[in-house]
């Protein structure tokens, strides 16, 4: 059974359809990239997911619970946490305030732990960790991001577009990171990327999506070496 | 601007003019402005024969005017940054708890004053049901009114319009259970000022609402840095939408924040009654100076709130030893239109 069934969903913002019948699986452990041109609705698809839209119809299943009419705060006691594209952390708080509210619905004691692995994870962030988030660089803002996100001990992670904007030695680092995360601790990821290739390489699996739907799916190899997929969306 | 812009702009700097304005519109011109304000309000008063011992009292009874105000301000400006709307009613809430500890007074059997203080133990009594009852009246109102208007996404003018129409319901109400007289917690019981060295003159019950607006501010600090749900408060104020991403139930939230707000209004209303006396329109009158406190302290800070409440209060206190007290609300007037002019955001903010 996969970890996240989103089953033919079709939905939008007011009147304005976006998503129409989308269909992705992640698979336990897994890292799935969704790519595609802009405006293809990838951000659309993360958002339907956490509960910030609801479908109009179809039916998104996680952890085997339908979660289509599930809130965002709801969905985060299933075990799920999403990093949006832009304001993506509490500016005013510090870094430790901003790792504190992503453990908010956890009330067990082992936070004091996850907060040490994530300060492993990101040693900058331990060093930083009385500074306000907001005024950090573009790199370090992801970091504390992907960092609170994951103090929930999540069993899958959304990031939407985690290296928009940052330098390209700062893109390779986070990439490496969420390898990383996926690897040592076993947390599924489903991503939306710009960057199509390097997001493929580390993808198990890849869907392309175009105009609201989703066109191609394969593993993360056979997408790269798709010609249409190259053609069209690797940029040659 | 284009790039060849920015290349002459670095060359030779910004224009004199702005460059002028930008120094006038700094932390510390609004700060010296309303230091000039202070000593132009001192000289004043000196000029009316006001010993050196007067101004030095006003200036202490300032200082608890401004922690009444900043009671009353601190709320407005928590309800503001968890819910971005000014909150016209909350002078009325002010009101409501005074009256509800006056009836708890008149209720319960008189006990014999605390030590120096003119009150009993009633009134501390009224103090603790008028708290939380103003905190569920706020949590109610919200219910009924604001997240009405929340679930529609309506338009901040809506909120505002809503919040001044409750603001004269609240008060209709009030004229309606305590009528419009002018009341005493305790009708002609006397609280001599006592006589404290550099010939100071504060009475006891000043003392009173002075200590328990700093314990009062300091818990609502501790609340606000190291509990879970004062962060939670915070989060949502600075990014509602990743507040709800974060798993924070925003509506459970804003509940406490209005409890939080109606609370401490409630506090600041009993306070100010003991100080004065209570009248329907008591928090009306509250209202102006918590704006302007807000405001100058930068909107949606508390810590701003609260320094902007004691400058206020001060500069009210020290004006009446040159003028009519009653001229107390246009000082505040004067100083949130100077800060408006020079630094609309206030003295804590950043350059929006």
């Amino acid at each position: 059974m996969p970890l996240l069934k989103v089953e033919k969903v079709t939905c939008g913002y007011g009147d304005m359809q976006v998503l129409t019948d989308v269909s992705i699986e992640v698979k336990r452990g897994e890292v799935v990239s969704i790519i595609g041109p802009n405006g293809a609705g990838k951000s659309t698809v993360m958002k339907a997911v956490f509960g910030l839209l609801h479908p109009w119809s179809g039916r998104i299943e996680f952890d085997g619970v339908d979660i289509s009419r599930h809130e965002p705060y709801q969905i985060v006691e299933t075990g799920m946490c999403y990093v949006p594209q832009v304001a993506n952390v509490f500016t005013e708080l510090t870094v430790d305030e901003n790792l504190d509210m992503g453990a908010f619905v956890r009330s067990d004691d082992q936070v004091g732990d996850r907060k040490q692995q994530i300060f492993d994870l990101f040693p900058r962030l331990y060093e930083r960790r009385r500074q306000k988030a907001g005024k950090m660089s573009g790199g370090e803002r992801q970091m504390v991001a992907m960092g609170s996100a994951l103090m929930l001990d999540p069993k899958l992670i959304l990031l939407d577009e985690p290296s928009a904007g940052l330098a390209p030695k700062m893109v390779d680092h986070i990439f490496e990171r969420i390898v990383h995360v996926n690897r040592s601790f076993n947390i599924a990821v489903m991503m939306v990327e710009q960057n199509a290739k390097q997001s493929l390489q580390m993808a198990h699996r890849g869907y392309v999506m175009a105009s609201g739907e989703n066109r191609v799916e394969g593993t993360g190899t056979e997408l790269l070496n798709d010609p249409d997929v190259a053609r069209l969306y690797l940029g040659g | 601007m284009t790039q060849a812009g920015e290349g002459v702009r670095a060359a030779f700097g910004p224009r004199p003019g702005e460059r002028l304005k930008a120094a006038l519109q700094t932390r510390s011109a609004l700060a010296s402005v309303i230091a000039l304000f202070f000593v132009l309000l001192i000289a004043a008063g000196l000029v009316q024969d006001a010993s050196a011992g007067r101004i030095l009292s006003l200036f202490v009874w300032g200082v608890m005017l401004g922690g009444v105000i900043g009671l009353g301000g601190i709320g407005l400006t928590l309800v503001y940054g968890v819910l971005k709307f000014p909150n016209f009613s909350h002078g009325a809430l002010a009101t409501l708890g005074a009256y509800i500890a006056f009836s708890t007074v008149a209720y319960l059997p008189k006990s014999e004053p605390i030590g120096p203080f003119s009150f009993g133990w009633e009134l501390v009594a009224g103090l603790v049901i008028a708290m939380p009852l103003v905190g569920l009246v706020a949590i109610g109102v919200d219910r009924v009114m604001y997240r009405r208007l929340r679930v529609q996404r309506s338009s901040l003018v809506l909120f505002a319009m809503a919040s001044l129409a409750m603001a004269f319901f609240l008060r209709s109400v009030i004229y309606l259970i305590w009528g419009s007289d002018f009341r005493f917690y305790y009708q002609g019981r006397a609280n001599p000022a006592l006589d404290l060295p550099l010939g100071l003159r504060v009475q006891a019950d000043q003392i009173f609402i002075l200590l328990l607006a700093v314990v009062l501010v300091t818990l609502v600090y501790l609340l606000l840095e190291k509990t879970k749900m004062g962060k939670a408060m915070r989060a949502t104020a600075n990014n509602p939408e990743l507040a709800q991403v974060r798993g924070i139930n925003t509506e459970k939230v804003i509940a406490y924040t209005w409890m939080l707000s109606g609370a401490l209004a409630a506090a600041g209303g009993v306070m100010y009654g003991l100080a004065s006396q209570l009248r329907p329109e008591m928090g009306f009158w509250l209202l102006l100076p918590m704006f302007a406190a807000v405001i100058m302290g930068s909107i949606g800070n508390p810590r701003g709130a609260l320094a902007g409440a004691v400058i206020i209060g001060v500069a009210q206190q020290v004006s009446s030893a040159a003028i009519s007290p009653a001229y107390g609300p246009g000082v505040a007037f004067v100083l949130l239109v100077l800060t408006l002019l020079i630094r609309p955001q206030g003295l804590f903010g950043e350059r929006s």
